[in-house]
């Protein structure tokens, strides 16, 4: 299948519009002949048109029976096959101008890096939807006889009641859509923080010039002015903030078609994409005091080494901007079923580490103030800063109030935050590794931070589901249990994805997934397996660790005696797999 | 701490899950490259003096305080470090100031990476680097193995992921 004709101008339009801009602005000033420069530009933009000829004519994509293939490539050729299961989600995005011309970008992701896979620039808008619809659908035809094999697909199935979904066509049920007024409310909870930033920035450069009337000026005038700025300053945020919110979230639904949620977003750049529930890692509940008084929230969904929606817009990762509190959890226990959490907090006594560090900032803050003091000559009130300090253990009482983790039947879920307070959701079996952090500051507490770190891709922005300072031994306790209920959650979906596959034999290792190439040496593995397995069981000597051996002796039947119990879930795991 | 166990001996190259240590001389190599950054401290420090007013005497204390404190942390932390393989996951200890315990379930085991550097070739060492599909993957790195044992490691590892069947990698 080809791309639409439509794209050859557009993107040639694209690639030469900068340099028919430059070439219009030296052809106007003068430097060279306007002739000259029209010139250059047909020539520029005629080559541009040529290539783009060739890129068209080079392109080609189809569906082949499991592998969705792309061609392209006018220098150098690319021909690319993606497996249908591993497709996480296929996006269509469409802009002002895309829209007036009828055509839309395609972008199919898949786990493996950060770059888009499959981007098909650019296709008839009804292809597009065409696209997205033909490959879901054979992604699910692919998961009803090669369910097995691809534990991908099989791990969406248990999440909603095993496969009883199966799409046929367009059954899409609505899960959420946004209203008029929740649209206006997003916009007014949004605050772009960006202009003050470029302010900042632009401003810096600034501060001589101002700095030479600031002297001969009253404080008064300074105050006023500053407070004045800074007040515009804010409501000019906000208003671009509720701007680009409301264009981005405008007409916001969210579908659900057999194990994919869909959702469709934008005002003028119109953004679908489908997020396939069974790669979803981990959900974020957010919120901030004013929705928490308004009893809205957030909800995000994570889907491995990617984010839907990611347009590099302000805030577009969010899948649901704002609900009612009540329909997000309701949404968030329809893509993973979790419990009622009651979250342990941090022991008490963090609270006074808490607020010295606050009281250790408005310390710091105090000293700004009192050397600004010091080189303006007008006096400020600098001890003013200092009266803060009455706020720190307030604010340490409730940054410990919104700390917490909850171990549940299958998931993880931690809280953190009283300004942007975010509740993760992590399944057992999505956890990777379990990390025990303790700084010098923590372990004179006695306290320490366990990140749970899954294949989603917030972990930079350090958005891991983490456990933060929780107590020592407590520390010990979840790491082990986090270890555990990872083994036996896997061992679980294994045994289940084995009976699937003695009810259901056919052509299971058919699909070719080329990622995993640990999965097809399984059957290497059996034979290791009787030769080596005997030496490595022989030797059950717990694992110490080294810290644990002085300081408190109590801490040792926590990392000791679990090493026993460790063995059931993996046994478990091997014959299951053993199939 | 731990005066028990042989510090040093390099870590068996059986699979046994007993608590491993790093080979001692990953101590020459962090010390080495302290010594790099010192010196590198002390050029800037010199270069600073060209320029503006010091003390003759300051990228000498510059680089013999980094090097002060270089030495004994390469120290601490050689003694700090040490890991494990047990049925089920490798285990890793490690950190002066953080310290940091990671548990990596084998089913989530990724690849496996032997690796030497320049320094780590110069003192006959190499380092086993770990992934897993994690945001932080390849964050799990074991220096300081003699080659073949970095390469037994791998081995070990690979063989103990597929074992503990790589399925549900993501």
């Amino acid at each position: 299948m080809r791309l639409s004709p439509i794209s050859v101008p557009y993107r040639a339009l694209q690639k030469a519009s900068t340099i028919l801009v430059a070439l219009f602005f030296v052809g106007t000033s003068g430097t060279i002949g306007g002739v000259v420069a029209i010139g250059i530009g047909a020539a520029v933009a005629s080559a541009a048109l040529a290539y783009e000829a060739a890129y068209y004519r080079r392109f080609e994509y189809e569906f082949t029976a499991d592998t969705f293939d792309v061609r392209s490539g006018v220098i150098s050729r690319r021909d690319r096959e993606i497996p249908y299961g591993r497709i996480q989600n296929v996006d269509v995005s469409r802009n002002v101008l895309q829209r007036l011309l009828g055509i839309a970008a395609v972008d199919l992701e898949t786990a493996g890096g950060s770059s888009t896979e499959g981007a098909i620039r650019y296709v008839s808008a009804e292809r597009a939807d065409e696209l997205q619809r033909e490959i879901r659908r054979r992604k699910a035809s692919r998961g009803e006889d090669g369910e097995a094999s691809g534990f991908e697909t099989a791990a969406g199935s248990d999440v909603d009641g095993s496969g009883d979904s199966i799409p046929t066509g367009d059954t899409e049920t609505e899960l959420f859509s946004l209203s008029p007024t929740e649209l206006a409310l997003v916009g007014a909870l949004s605050f772009d923080p960006r202009l003050i930033g470029v302010l900042a920035f632009l401003g810096s450069g600034s501060v001589p010039v101002l700095s030479g009337y600031l002297p001969t000026t009253t404080a008064l005038v300074v105050t006023i002015t500053g407070v004045i700025a800074v007040g515009l300053l804010l409501v000019a945020s906000w208003l671009i903030g509720a701007a680009v919110a409301i264009t981005n979230y405008y007409g916001f639904r969210l579908t659900r078609s057999g194990d994919d949620l869909r959702y469709e977003r934008g005002l003028f750049k119109r953004y679908s994409g489908s997020i396939p529930t069974d790669k979803v890692q981990s959900l974020t509940i957010a919120d901030n005091p004013a929705k928490r008084l308004a009893g809205y929230a957030t909800l995000t969904i994570e889907t491995a080494g990617y984010a839907p929606g990611q347009g590099g817009t302000y805030g577009s990762q969010a899948a649901v901007p704002l609900a009612r509190t009540d329909r997000v959890r309701e949404l968030a226990r329809d893509i993973e079923t979790f419990g009622d959490p009651e979250f342990r907090r941090p022991p008490g006594r963090v609270r006074v580490r808490y607020a010295i560090r606050y009281a250790a900032i408005v310390a710091v803050l105090t000293a700004v103030a009192f050397g600004v003091d010091r080189v303006i000559a007008a006096p400020i009130p600098w001890y003013g800063a200092a009266g803060l300090v009455l706020l720190a253990p307030v604010a340490a009482h409730y940054k410990w109030v919104h700390r917490g983790y909850w171990l549940g039947e299958n998931h993880l879920l931690t809280r953190v935050g009283f300004w942007k307070r975010e509740t993760r959701i992590v399944p057992y079996y999505r956890i990777q590794t379990v990390i025990d952090r303790r700084t010098v500051f923590q372990r004179r507490w006695g306290i320490a931070t366990v990140v749970a770190d899954t294949a989603g891709s917030g972990g930079f922005i350090g958005r891991d589901a983490a456990a933060l300072d929780v107590d020592a031994a407590d520390a010990d306790r979840l790491r082990e249990d986090l270890t555990v209920r990872l083994r036996s959650a896997l061992a679980d979906r294994r045994a289940r994805g084995a009976s699937f596959t003695e009810s259901e034999p056919a052509e299971t290792e058919s699909g070719e997934h080329a990622p995993d190439t640990v999965e097809n040496d399984t059957s290497d593995a059996a034979e290791h397996r009787t030769s080596d397995a005997a030496e490595n069981e022989a030797a059950t000597g717990g694992f110490r660790w080294i810290a644990d051996e002085e300081p408190s002796s109590d801490e040792e039947p926590a990392s000791d005696e679990k090493p026993p119990s460790d063995e059931n879930p993996s046994s478990d795991g091997r014959t299951g797999s053993d199939r | 701490m731990n005066t028990d166990s042989p510090d040093e001996s390099p870590p068996p190259p059986d699979p046994a899950s007993t608590t491993r240590r790093l080979n001692p001389r990953i101590r020459v190599v962090w010390i080495l490259r302290s010594v790099l950054v010192a010196a590198l401290l002390a050029a800037l420090a010199a270069a600073v003096g060209r320029f503006v007013e010091t003390p003759r005497w300051l990228p000498a204390l510059v680089g013999g305080l980094a090097l002060a404190l270089a030495v004994p942390y390469a120290i601490v932390r050689y003694r700090r470090w040490s890991y494990a393989i047990r049925d089920d996951a490798l285990y890793l200890d490690r950190g002066v100031v953080t310290t940091v315990r990671t548990v990596v379930p084998l089913v989530r085991i990724q690849h496996v990476d032997s690796r030497r550097g320049p320094v780590e070739r110069a003192t006959g060492l190499a380092s086993c680097v770990v992934y897993t599909a994690g945001s932080r993957g390849a964050d799990v790195r074991i220096p300081g193995l003699t080659p073949e044992d970095a390469d037994d490691l791998r081995e070990t590892l690979k063989r103990l992921a597929i074992r503990a069947d790589g399925e549900d990698a993501v």
